[in-house]
């Protein structure tokens, strides 16, 4: 009977622990503006997102495929290939009109970014970079105040 | 008797090895050509006054053929995709094996790059080098984390599931190259113009790595070393973006060591560059017509700056070009 509980226990260990890694893995970064809910590695469409205001693409030195570019009023989303579908691979926020869905946007100060994404980022020079499960969020910044702020995926190389 | 026929096996096995090495590696002759562009340079005469080595912007924008049609010189561009800064290295070590240019044209957009950035870019440089010690410390100086050395010694190791998608280049070119370039100048007559450009990020840090600076020096002192007049270029390609903070660290670094520096995308309007209709990927690269129009600016000031020689009076290295002259513009009429 001891034997039972004692493994009971454990799996009951391993059942939460899986139960919380499951929770971790789908918190990623996602951006929202008028009701539109912008995944990192989503499938992009002018159906769903609009049609943009410009449109640019770049092509890699050598490697078959584009990456895109959608510029929205107060964004801009690059694409990446995906067989025959375009995949967002970053959200580029161009003024202070669009906030991160935790509330921070651009002209707001270093400050209040810590305080609402803490202390745990990848600083360089004057960018701070913050990870979740594959996705980041950077943050530029100029004399302590934020002018630009970008979502993107990490991909493998 | 026994040590003859294990041996014999042996012998077997490791040919089927060799084989099978062979045949998986990509050829890089009809897809993926960039790939060829390093080892095209072992088959070419060396008569070169001028070296180019850098990424695409050099094997895109700058074309050999003009060079010599326009001003008599003799040149070549080493150049590969994403090439960077400590590969361009190793191949200007590898060169001067081969034979000691005049003048050596280094094209700093790779100083933004201060670590290894995708197996696939590295792979296009390195693959189909030779075997030499250059090779050996350009795959460890390179190499992702995902990467082994081993599997650059025996690509099967790399590219063992391609054995399933083996196509007529691999077997067509197995065991011979075909020429894809002119003295390493890609040829493309594609048109796409430039509509608009993504917006431009803030700089993450201005200055460049050290470790740049530390390739850059190196590459500035084998060519003291060997008395070549090294120059520095940064090709008029509208994108990735050329901040001025950028250009001020090379204008310093010019300046410090006396050398010459280039920066094309200041001098748009006199080569006549029109990026509507002389890029084919929308200002990353130039087409055809305007590196054409870029070496006919660049060639006078080369020959002039430099005090090239004139081989249009060599009776050899004219033969040689006038050759490969004709077949560009077959190449060209053509279509490529």
């Amino acid at each position: 009977m001891k034997k039972v509980f004692i493994l009971g226990i454990i799996c009951l260990f391993f059942l939460v622990g899986c139960g919380q890694e499951t929770i971790q893995t789908e918190e990623k970064y996602s951006f929202s503006y008028n009701n539109m809910e912008f995944v990192l590695g989503d499938v992009f469409t002018r159906e769903k997102f609009g049609t943009e205001i410009e449109y640019s693409e770049v092509a890699s030195c050598a490697f078959e495929g584009l990456d895109k570019t959608f510029k929205y009023e107060h964004y801009e989303i690059t694409t990446y290939p995906d067989g025959e579908d375009d995949r967002i691979y970053s959200i580029y926020l161009l003024d202070d009109t669009v906030p991160t869905k935790e509330g921070v946007k651009i002209t707001d100060d270093v400050s209040k970014m810590t305080e609402i994404y803490g202390n745990d980022y990848t600083q360089q020079g004057e960018s701070y970079l913050y990870s979740k499960n594959n996705t980041t969020i950077q943050f530029y910044t100029s004399n302590g105040v934020i002018i630009g702020i970008e979502y993107s995926i990490v991909m493998d190389n | 008797m026994k040590v003859v026929r294990v041996s014999l096996i042996l012998l077997f096995l490791l040919g089927v090895f060799w084989f099978l090495n062979l045949l998986v590696s990509p050829k890089y002759i009809e897809s993926l050509v960039e790939g060829s562009m390093i080892s095209e340079y072992y088959d070419s005469p060396k008569n070169h006054e001028v070296l180019f080595i850098g990424d695409c912007e050099v094997y895109a924008n700058f074309s050999p053929m003009v060079f010599y049609e326009e001003e008599g010189i003799s040149s070549y561009i080493r150049g590969s995709s994403q090439q960077l800064i400590w590969q361009s290295y190793g191949i200007l070590k590898e060169t001067l094996k081969y034979e000691i240019p005049k003048v050596v044209i280094f094209n700093v957009n790779a100083m933004r790059y201060s670590k290894p950035v995708s197996e696939a870019y590295n792979r296009l440089t390195i693959d189909k080098m030779k075997w030499s010690k250059e090779k050996v410390e350009m795959i460890f100086s390179s190499m992702t984390e995902e990467e082994s050395f081993l599997s650059y010694v025996f690509p099967i190791l790399r590219y063992h599931s391609r054995i399933f998608e083996l196509s007529e280049e691999d077997f067509t070119y197995l065991f011979q190259r075909r020429q894809n370039t002119f003295n390493g100048f890609l040829i493309n007559q594609n048109i796409k113009g430039v509509e608009s450009l993504p917006t431009k990020r803030p700089l993450t840090e201005t200055r460049f790595a050290d470790i740049t600076y530390e390739y850059l020096d190196k590459i500035r002192e084998l060519c003291e070393e060997n008395n070549i007049q090294l120059v520095l270029i940064k090709a008029p390609s509208l994108y990735p973006y050329w901040y001025t903070e950028y250009d001020e660290q090379i204008k310093e670094y010019a300046s410090k060591y006396g050398l010459d520096y280039y920066n094309f995308l200041e001098n748009i309007l006199e080569i006549g560059l029109d990026y509507h209709v002389d890029t084919y990927d929308g200002g990353l690269h130039l087409n055809l017509h305007g590196a054409t129009k870029l070496s006919k600016y660049f060639a006078p000031i080369l020959k002039e700056k430099y005090s090239l020689t004139d081989y249009r009076d060599h009776e050899e290295i004219n033969a040689y070009y006038q050759k490969e002259l004709e077949k560009y513009y077959r190449e060209i009429g053509r279509g490529v």
